[in-house]
């Protein structure tokens, strides 16, 4: 649906975004994840038509977005990181005025407007002033703006940036919602947003993708070795004693708790084997209390800095 | 297009903006009204009191369009136009619709000065009518300038004071034009000049030598050719640009009630050009 190839921008000397492809399937959830600066929001204003590239092309639906701008653009709704409103509107008039703008069919608008403000929640505020709402508010007005018209593609820079928990949930419970019907971007450096709605993340770091693949597989690929988080009651000479008993245990390291008298441990093991049961006999036998012990998956957190931190040593 | 002029129209009753600008103006325009045809029982109302209020809207237009550009640049709401799916002319051109349609609907309130007059005296209404057109075009192109200047920056007070600045200077080339050198020499060198500059502005947008280097050596052609046939054009050549480029020379057709085609034309080609160089200023930012 979505086409980029060999995309490139420049600002004078500055490379924000450094040949970059990809491709975008109808239906599909994609987020992208990179580190303030990374070029994630050059990438999302060239799809969006604001910017446009310095090398390379952009086509969706198999038309280049800079020989058909107008055309292009009815099809991708854009939520900018800051959203483009007007303060001195009613949300009802705000909404109205970018139906008009997208050229929608004026029995549309209204419709729109009567559905969105019910799907984005925002039904209780649509007469009150932009400029008094709070920032949750202002965010999902931001996101009701990129639906009017009914785009199949939404483009959302960041929806959940400076939202409390609470808003951050109901972003990921909306999106969730927005999946049926349409082709989703997100980007965001909050990963645990990604991970819960995407089926597909493009890690991106100075410009470049480093990474493209789904939450799972790429949590996956990184592990590598098994992991294991382990509290235990006792000495630090006897924890070690008797974890290197157990056969296949690597890299044993241990660091004082919050506990009294306990110990954390993280014990990697070599391959895909699984230690568990042998660290527990092992702990057993030494007369050492375990208090916890649970298997560590690398999050996307730490994927992402071992991604990006491997990119800049290299 | 519509949507945009809708908008930017609402939005001066929204905001105190276009409340300040027709009231200003009103009430300026009532004093003079007042001093010039009520107590000297003048029925001159076209070339007295019209033409009076010119430098009341020289001041006043930039209160209009000081926000137009440089509000949506402030509140990153620009982002919302580069991606509507319309040319960015037609925002461009809404916008410029919506301070000329505020700027017309002021004017037309006044309407009531000369109706008022014709109760008590002989009206020429064709110079009436005559005049209130030209007032018209002569602020729509006031407003091009503005919108452009608005569209430069992203503080209001500083577009603000460089469209007061740019209007003030095309209402002084009247004066500045008749101190300037009548000699051939001086219009041979300005036409050179001239040549240069269409050189360098080709130079700067295609930074192509060659094709500039041609354009200079047109108008140095040109120059030589005009030289030779006819040396009578360089004489006092300044002056007379500077006329043909003056907004408000040209107004002072429309009170004595002539309607020329030519006046009419320089006028809407004049708001199309800076209409044009803003929609330019707007898509370059695409390409930063």
């Amino acid at each position: 649906m979505i086409k980029a190839e060999n995309l490139t921008k420049s600002y004078g000397r500055h490379l924000a975004v450094d040949n970059i492809s990809f491709s975008i399937e109808k239906g599909e959830v994609i987020g992208f994840l990179g580190p303030n600066g990374a070029g994630k929001s050059t990438t999302m204003n060239m799809m969006c038509g604001c910017l446009a590239p310095s090398e390379g092309r952009i086509t969706i639906n198999g038309i280049d977005i800079m020989d058909e701008p107008e055309e292009t653009r009815k099809y991708v709704g854009y939520l900018p990181e800051q959203p483009p409103l007007y303060f001195e509107m009613t949300v009802t008039e705000y909404l109205k005025f970018v139906g008009e703008l997208k050229r929608v069919p004026k029995k549309q608008i209204k419709e729109d407007i009567d559905r969105i403000v019910n799907l984005v929640k925002i039904a209780d505020v649509k007469d009150r002033l932009i400029r008094n709402l709070s920032k949750g508010y202002k965010q999902r007005v931001g996101i009701a703006q990129a639906l009017m018209g009914n785009p199949p593609i939404l483009v959302l820079d960041e929806p959940s940036v400076g939202l409390d928990p609470k808003q951050i949930i109901e972003i990921r419970n909306l999106i969730n919602e927005l999946k049926k019907d349409h082709t989703l971007i997100i980007s965001s450096h909050i990963l645990p947003e990604i991970s819960a709605v995407c089926d597909r993340v493009l890690i991106i770091n100075k410009g470049n993708i480093v990474a493209s693949d789904t939450p799972e597989n790429l949590s996956k690929r990184l592990t590598g070795s098994n992991k294991v988080y382990l509290r235990i009651k006792g000495e630090e000479s006897a924890v070690r004693d008797a974890l290197s008993s157990v056969a296949g245990a690597e890299h044993i390291s241990v660091s004082p708790c919050q506990e009294e008298e306990a110990l954390d441990v993280t014990v990697e093991a070599e391959g895909d084997e699984d230690i568990r049961e042998k660290v527990f006999f092992a702990l057993s036998g030494g007369k050492l209390p375990l208090l916890q012990m649970r298997p560590m998956e690398m999050s996307l957190e730490d994927i992402f800095l071992n991604l990006t931190t491997v990119e800049e040593n290299a | 297009m519509l949507a945009v002029l809708k908008k930017e129209f609402k939005t001066y009753f929204i905001t105190p903006v276009g409340y300040i600008f027709m009231g200003l103006f009103l009430l300026i325009a009532g004093i003079t009204f007042v001093t010039g045809n009520v107590f000297s029982m003048s029925e001159d109302y076209a070339n007295g009191t019209l033409s009076g209020l010119i430098l009341v809207f020289v001041l006043a237009i930039p209160l209009l369009t000081m926000r137009i550009y440089t509000e949506e640049q402030r509140q990153k709401t620009e982002q919302l136009l580069m991606t509507a799916p319309i040319p960015t002319w037609q925002v461009v051109l809404g916008k410029f619709l919506a301070a000329s349609l505020l700027f017309g609907m002021t004017l037309l309130v006044t309407v009531i000065f000369p109706i008022l007059l014709s109760f008590h005296g002989r009206m020429e209404w064709p110079v009436i009518i005559g005049s209130y057109i030209g007032f018209f075009l002569l602020g729509c192109a006031f407003t091009s300038i503005g919108v452009f200047v608005s569209s430069l920056t992203d503080s209001q007070a500083s577009a603000a004071i460089i469209t007061l600045f740019l209007v003030l200077i095309t209402w002084m080339i009247d004066f500045i034009s008749g101190y300037m050198p009548q000699s051939n020499l001086s219009g041979i060198i300005f036409a050179l000049v001239l040549a240069l500059f269409l050189g360098l502005m080709v130079y700067n947008s295609s930074r192509n030598l060659t094709v500039s280097g041609l354009v200079l050596l047109a108008g140095l052609l040109v120059t030589g050719a005009i030289l030779l046939i006819n040396k009578e054009v360089f004489t006092s050549l300044i002056t007379k640009s500077l006329n043909w480029f003056s907004l408000t020379s040209r107004f002072y057709n429309f009170p004595r009630g002539i309607l020329k085609l030519s006046d009419l034309v320089y006028y809407l080609s004049f708001c199309g050009f800076f209409i044009y160089l803003t929609s330019r200023k707007i898509e370059k930012k695409r390409w930063s």
